[in-house]
């Protein structure tokens, strides 16, 4: 008898433990955590632990609180796919991330057909929505939209004649770089017409240090403005040894470059660098109480991801709040919410298309100066 | 353009040669390849930073730059002594009798372990050297090298021709061109076997230091992985000079530099790397005991 009230009472324990284990919502949030983009990683983990804890402290959602799970992907696309598994055996009910293009695109296939809708807050390569998966968003914007809006700058404000490009060979940096040329090619033509050339196309190594032997062939090229699709890493390296090595052309990027650290690593060589980004949401009213969290908790270092992971936390959460706790695991139906959703977050109103990217992205070119970013062009439309 | 892109290439291969140096020599005495020598380099990087920090505190580095440089080197140079002289006595001597793949299994331990303890003691993202240089000061003029470059070279110069003359000219190197000719030979002549492997380590490691040194101030940036990039590259040198000959390192790694910034440059630059390898496929192929042979084996 006191054996079986023992294994009564312990089977009521377990059970007990099963519940509580029970009573959580578990989302998920991947990216470069460790390694070179580490700092990408890190501000995409702040700003979803920021959504989470919110949501916590207003009591969860029907009662049940919400854990993150953090995987570390390293920009890796086999890496992602074996985060992307073992997030999926983990039981989650939605994906905020992954960020690089070269690892959410892999990890998406992975994410729809275990049924998990995904939020990337960064990965901006076209292919990613395109592939026509229902259950996947980004609250960022897409390469192409990029590529056309630093097309228009490089021929209409700042007059390029002759463009070099580089990328990094990733699917980020090669495919915005393609979409870049593209545009260049298209967007001269049929305003004022002024001839652009652009004198060479190459790819570098994501993880090399030194590319003074390519810089020093474009210098040859004599171009007036060179362009690189890649992330900020490589991007502080390259413009500061074109500068070392005499060539002494602008650089122009995307947002994968836009951070303090690509100040850090070029020093005053990043001066007069011109990026694509989105606006400044320093001057986004609805981003204040935002950024005041955030820097009370992590300083004031610049962290340009770190709103779209709130932002894309918070449209997770709200569909899964809004089908309920019965139905949560039903992914296609919180992938129908967000799709339909009309969300007013810190970066402003969001909403979806048929893809999944969003309606709006509204991007601008930014400049290097005096050690920082600062908005310098918007596009006319 | 040619030109400088030859600079590019020579600064590179000196780099590659001060490391490849520290295999070679190694492989010489004890017929391992140590591939742990790589993380020295790594380290000998971080070291630079970590001791110009210490000197910008001091205010050393404001006021004697110069030396103040010099002075990381050497220190770096003494610190990364004493890891190979500790990596030495943990990871290779108990084992030195052992079949010849233990030493080179212990060898990637102890690799595996230098890189987690910089990444966890270091952390896993990006150092940035701090700017001492303005833009303006390290650009190449009418003369297509940088003072860096300079630098970088003429200090590779000195340290192998230095090397060269110890080997040469004094007891100690005689006494380690003896043990890496016969250990069982050199043992009955009196010569202490242990020291010289351990004097070898030394000079291995503070030379793949100062090459450490010399890149994160050339580069300006480095993190924990830079050292298996940089030892596979440099072991390709080694075995493309002739692996255990000290002239073929040096040779093999000026070549090596050379054909990437050239490859790089002319060929294609997304292929930067693989030039190294294509060289290494080769010179297995066509001629396994590298370019500069070693005398009587």
């Amino acid at each position: 008898m006191v054996f079986r009230a023992f294994v009564f009472g312990f089977l009521l324990l377990f059970f007990n433990g099963c519940q509580k284990k029970a009573a959580e919502i578990v989302i998920g949030t991947a990216g470069p955590m460790t390694g070179d983009q580490s700092k990408l990683g890190g501000d995409v983990k702040n700003g979803v632990l920021l959504a989470v804890d919110e949501w916590n402290d207003k009591g969860g959602i029907g009662g049940m609180k919400i854990r993150l799970e953090v995987g570390d992907d390293q920009h890796d696309p086999k890496q992602a796919v074996s985060v992307a598994n073992k997030m999926v055996n983990m039981g989650i009910i939605g994906m905020v991330g992954h960020f690089n293009s070269s690892a959410s695109i892999p990890a998406s296939s992975v994410y729809q057909s275990a049924g998990i809708p995904m939020i990337t807050p960064g990965s901006t390569n076209p292919k990613l929505t395109d592939q026509g998966y229902k259950t996947v968003f980004r609250v960022c914007g897409r390469d192409d939209q990029q590529g056309k809006v630093a097309a228009q700058f490089a021929a209409h404000s700042f007059h390029a004649k002759k463009i070099a490009i580089l990328h990094d060979k990733t699917t980020y940096g090669q495919g915005l770089a393609e979409e870049f040329q593209k545009s260049i090619l298209s967007v001269g033509a049929p305003l004022t017409a002024p001839s652009i050339e652009i004198v060479s196309f190459d790819g570098i190594t994501q993880g090399d240090k030194d590319f003074r032997g390519i810089l020093t062939s474009l210098k040859g090229k004599n171009p007036d403005l060179f362009f690189f699709g890649g992330i900020f890493p490589e991007g502080g390296l390259l413009v500061k040894q074109a500068r070392e090595i005499g060539l002494m052309a602008p650089m122009m990027s995307g947002d994968g470059v836009i951070d303090p650290k690509f100040i850090e690593i070029a020093g005053e060589a990043a001066e007069g660098t011109y990026l694509t980004f989105t606006p400044d949401p320093e001057k986004i009213p609805n981003a204040q109480p935002f950024l005041k969290k955030y820097k009370t908790r992590h300083g004031n270092e610049l962290a340009p991801y770190a709103i779209y992971a709130y932002d894309a936390t918070n449209i997770l959460l709200t569909a899964i709040s809004q089908v309920g706790t019965k139905e949560m695991r039903d992914g296609k139906k919180i992938a129908e919410i967000i799709r339909n959703l009309k969300y007013d977050g810190a970066l402003g109103h969001i909403e979806f298309d048929a893809k999944g990217d969003v309606k709006e992205s509204p991007y601008i070119v930014w400049v290097t100066k005096g050690g920082k970013f600062e908005e310098f062009w918007k596009p006319q439309s | 353009m040619l030109l400088q892109q030859l600079i590019n290439g020579l600064t590179l291969g000196s780099v590659y040669a001060l490391i490849a140096l520290g295999y070679t020599m190694v492989y010489g005495i004890l017929e391992m390849i140590n591939f742990a020598h790589g993380e020295i380099y790594m380290i000998g990087s971080y070291l630079c930073i970590i001791y110009l920090g210490i000197f910008t505190a001091l205010g050393l580095t404001q006021s004697h730059l110069i030396l103040a440089l010099c002075a990381v080197a050497i220190l770096s140079g003494i610190t990364c002594a004493l890891y190979g002289v500790t990596m030495e006595r943990i990871a290779y001597r108990p084992i030195r009798s052992a079949h010849r793949l233990s030493p080179l299994i212990s060898a990637l331990g102890v690799s595996i372990f230098l890189q987690n303890y910089v990444m966890l003691t270091q952390g896993s993202s990006d150092k940035v050297f701090p700017h001492f240089f303005t833009v303006k000061s390290v650009q190449a003029g009418d003369f297509p090298m940088t003072p860096i470059q300079f630098a970088i070279i003429s200090a590779s110069v000195l340290l192998m021709a230095g090397l060269h003359l110890f080997v040469q000219k004094t007891h100690l190197g005689m006494a380690m061109r003896a043990v890496a000719q016969d250990k069982v030979m050199a043992s009955l002549c009196g010569i202490p076997i242990d020291r010289i492997i351990v004097v070898t380590f030394m000079i291995g490691s503070a030379l793949a230091a100062v090459a450490g040194v010399m890149v994160s101030i050339y580069y300006g940036v480095t993190n924990f992985f830079v050292g298996y990039v940089a030892g596979i590259k440099a072991f390709t040198a080694a075995v493309l000079g002739g692996i255990g000959n000290i002239p073929g390192a040096m040779l093999g790694g000026i070549l090596l530099g050379l054909t990437e910034s050239l490859g790089a440059a002319y060929i294609s630059s997304e292929f930067k790397d693989g030039f190294a390898f294509i060289i290494l496929i080769l010179i297995l192929i066509f001629r396994p005991t590298g370019l500069l042979t070693r005398g009587a084996s």
